[in-house]
């Protein structure tokens, strides 16, 4: 085989999996996108409650199914989420799921009147300098991180997220803790 | 003889400044700060670096390789914080040793390929232009220039 019938054969492979890479890439939900965090431990932090109750450590629930959600009130798709979030919240209330909300680049004030607003009852944790975010490689709410019991990030959802989804995400962190 | 001296006095002058401007120095704090957040992409923005970013978000990932600079963590190390939470995409020059690397790759095999397929049809060509005529082909040649030749005489 000469040099040039080889480089003309490893053109069509490369276009090939060129197809194929595009193919598999389309197929994918764009809302899961897997960065770096995924499959990693989940950054520990320490945050104050909003609403004054103290601080609270993502520590504090290791060996639960943790949902993080990071929000503020300017976000219009923070506002359409926010339902689904306060059902699967009840749905889960008292059980081995915890829900935290993150507040993402927002006063204080202005994200507590909203939290009391939307009926968020969850725990809502500061962020004033956004190191919760940057840890978790935020680019901007609404975005849910789904931790398992063993403190590893399973899942992550960017943009509003809907009641299905984070059930099916939580159930299968939950399933997984059983085995 | 004396413009001889002053030549090369300037020109030793020169030398000295270049050889002082040029040697190695320790970066201060800030400069270490603009060329790490040089390097990052600013992830809410539209291919604007860290550095160059007015963005909230920019500000505090600044803030963050400040601080991470006065804990005397090296370059590396702080790009690393930033490549676990954001992954190699948050680099606006992505390292040579992953999968993204694949795009410094990626316009050389091309050219490579470009360069082996053009030297092939330039040699193919000139293969064809100086190949001699076979016997066959001469003696086809032959009859017909005798044809023409009886045909005009």
């Amino acid at each position: 085989m000469t040099l040039a019938r080889a480089v003309r054969i490893a053109i069509v492979v490369a276009m090939l999996g060129l197809v194929v890479t595009l193919a598999l890439a389309f197929r994918r939900d764009p809302h899961d996108i897997r960065t770096g965090t995924i499959g990693k431990p989940a950054p520990a932090f320490t945050a104050e409650r909003l609403d004054g109750g103290g601080t609270l450590s993502l520590s504090d629930y290791t060996g639960k199914v943790v949902v993080v959600n990071f929000f503020a009130s300017w976000c219009l798709p923070c506002t359409q989420e926010n339902p689904a979030l306060v059902r699967v919240y009840e749905r889960y209330r008292g059980s081995d799921v915890v829900m935290l909300g993150v507040v993402y680049q927002e006063s204080r004030d202005s994200a507590l009147s909203y939290v009391k607003r939307m009926g968020i009852s969850w725990p809502a944790l500061a962020d004033d300098d956004g190191r919760v975010a940057l840890s978790y490689g935020v680019f901007g709410p609404p975005e849910t991180f789904f931790i398992g019991p063993d403190g590893v990030i399973a899942g992550r959802h960017i943009g509003p997220i809907d009641e299905g989804t984070l059930i099916t995400g939580i159930e299968a962190l939950r399933r997984e803790a059983t085995r | 003889m004396t413009a001889r001296i002053v030549i090369a006095a300037a020109l030793l002058a020169i030398a000295a400044t270049l050889v002082l401007a040029a040697r190695p120095h320790e970066a201060t704090a800030d400069e270490r700060v603009d060329r790490i957040t040089a390097e990052l992409r600013c992830p809410v923005c539209q291919g604007l670096s860290v550095k160059d970013s007015p963005s909230e978000t920019a500000r505090q990932m600044r803030d963050l390789v400040a601080e991470r600079v006065r804990e005397g963590k090296t370059d590396a190390e702080i790009e690393a914080e930033f490549r676990t939470a954001y992954g190699d995409w948050v680099l606006l020059s992505p390292p040579i040793a992953s999968w993204s690397g694949l795009v410094w790759l990626a316009p050389l095999a091309a050219v490579a390929a470009g360069v082996v397929l053009a030297t092939g049809r330039v040699r193919g060509g000139a293969a064809v232009a100086s190949a001699e005529p076979s016997a066959a082909e001469r003696a086809a040649l032959r009859e017909r220039v005798a044809r023409e030749e009886a045909a005009e005489g």
